[in-house]
């Protein structure tokens, strides 16, 4: 825990604590909530609010009436729908930055990162998970290497030398290399965040959800749309592909191994349908 | 007076994008022909250099079987309706089975040895198999390892050139005919 903290610490870039979320998820669990308080939340942030009502209004959400305000969106949209755009343009921001010791470019961890949240809706869906869970978990599941990135900047060679010649994965590697992981330093930062310990455990344990018991299902989750986004093309930068198959996690999710390709399908059709997940911003 | 032809255009360079389970055939010598992302995906490249046409596909599955009505919807998504739909699109073309260069490039695997999860050995079999039956040969190949690639083919001359992170400068995996 020590080095990790050392290593947050240290990097400059770090996008602020998402408060926000860890509120709006909060009010979310509620069996009561009120409306207003919702809109409270999102309102005070102006810039915020311009973001998530040009998303309400992508041609993707099918209003035939623009949206004005965040309260009517919430009514016309749902709360739900209303959490999962302040998550997406929050996250947007945090992760569009180049990151070039994975040899990933401005917008594409943003683009992965989407493109899962959008697969774990589908999964949570399916498996009646809690959807608003699974998507944010999704989402943030490689902040992580917004921390490692800088201490990987020279290290390409000791990292096709780790992956291609001795066989280890990318997670693996960052463990050799640099005695952390993307996955430990991510579930590190949520926590410090103040994310619940379902999310910290499903971000820390999202490439070996069995070590997330109690909350497997939803580290097994993250971890299928993970590879999901990945066979859609959309792994990204350095050795993208270094990643151990855990067949357990479909063991966990009761997900027969056939099915993993109907998914596919229908994370792709989600995604196409997702404006807000394919465009990048400038 | 007819409007020129785009190839008329000296230098004018039509760059032609094809996304995931997406395919496009063309005959104008300026097109360049790009696909971003084959990770566990397959692109397959067909070029007839006597017409000077050709084509690319990106298929993301192996086989239709698993989603007929998505099949007939997108049937570049997967790799057995892709590829003839890819040939069926270039015969358009004039493009002869018996002159057709063809690359393949993509395939990456995960390190997974339970295989669950390698839809791109997966991928890769499909395409072997189904040239197999058609007695068609692959040119060139780059397949499997643990990268994402970039893959384009140029009308002018049939080149094809790969790109994958962290490589400095391109692949080239078929010349071009000079």
């Amino acid at each position: 825990m020590k080095a990790l903290d050392y290593y947050i610490d240290r990097v400059k870039t770090l996008p602020p604590a998402p408060r926000l979320l860890v509120e709006l998820l909060r009010l979310l669990q509620e069996p009561e909530v009120d409306a207003s308080s919702i809109v409270d939340c999102v309102t005070f942030d102006p810039a915020l609010t311009a973001s998530v009502l040009q998303r309400c209004n992508s041609a993707a959400q099918g209003l035939a009436e623009p949206v004005h305000s965040i309260s009517e969106g919430v009514v016309r949209l749902g709360f739900n729908e209303i959490y999962r755009l302040v998550a997406a343009t929050i996250a947007e921001t945090a992760l569009n930055s180049p990151q070039p010791g994975y040899g990933i470019a401005a917008g594409q961890l943003w683009q992965h990162s989407a493109a899962t949240a959008v697969a774990a809706r589908v999964v949570a869906g399916r498996l009646g998970l809690e959807v608003n869970q699974a998507f944010t978990a999704a989402l943030l599941h490689d902040i992580g290497k917004l921390v490692l990135s800088s201490l990987l900047e020279d290290a390409y060679n000791e990292v096709i030398r780790e992956t291609e010649q001795a066989g280890h994965s990318f997670l693996k590697t960052e463990k050799i290399l640099l005695g952390v992981d993307h996955a430990e330093a991510g579930g590190r930062l949520l926590e410090r965040w103040g994310f619940p310990d379902v999310l910290v455990s499903a971000v820390r344990c999202h490439h070996d959800p069995v070590q997330a018991n109690p909350h497997k299902r939803l580290a097994a989750c993250v971890y299928v749309s993970d590879m999901v986004a990945h066979l859609l093309g959309l792994g990204l930068g350095y050795q993208a592909y270094a990643v151990e198959g855990r067949p357990e996690a479909l063991r966990i999710l009761e997900i027969a191994p056939r099915e993993l390709e109907s998914l596919v399908i229908e994370a792709n059709t989600a995604l196409e349908r997702t404006e807000w997940a394919t465009q990048i911003a400038p | 007076m007819p409007s020129p032809s785009l190839s008329a255009i000296a230098g004018f360079e039509q760059k032609l994008v094809v996304g995931v389970g997406g395919m496009a055939v063309s005959n104008n010598r300026n097109t360049l022909m790009i696909t971003y992302s084959l990770g566990s995906c397959v692109g397959v490249t067909i070029y007839d250099p006597v017409v000077g046409a050709g084509g690319m596909l990106h298929a993301m599955l192996p086989d239709s079987t698993i989603n007929s009505t998505k099949a007939m919807e997108q049937p570049a998504m997967f790799v057995d309706t892709g590829v003839a739909a890819l040939f069926r699109a270039a015969y358009e073309l004039r493009v002869d089975k018996h002159r057709v260069r063809i690359c393949v490039a993509g395939g990456a695997q995960f390190m997974d040895p339970s295989g669950f999860f390698n839809i791109g050995q997966r991928n890769c079999a499909a395409l072997t198999q189904l040239f197999g039956r058609h007695g068609l040969s692959v040119e060139h190949h780059e397949i499997g390892g643990l990268v994402s690639r970039t893959m384009q083919l140029n009308l002018a001359n049939g080149e094809v050139r790969l790109k994958s992170p962290g490589c400095n400068g391109d692949l080239i995996l078929s010349p071009g005919l000079s």
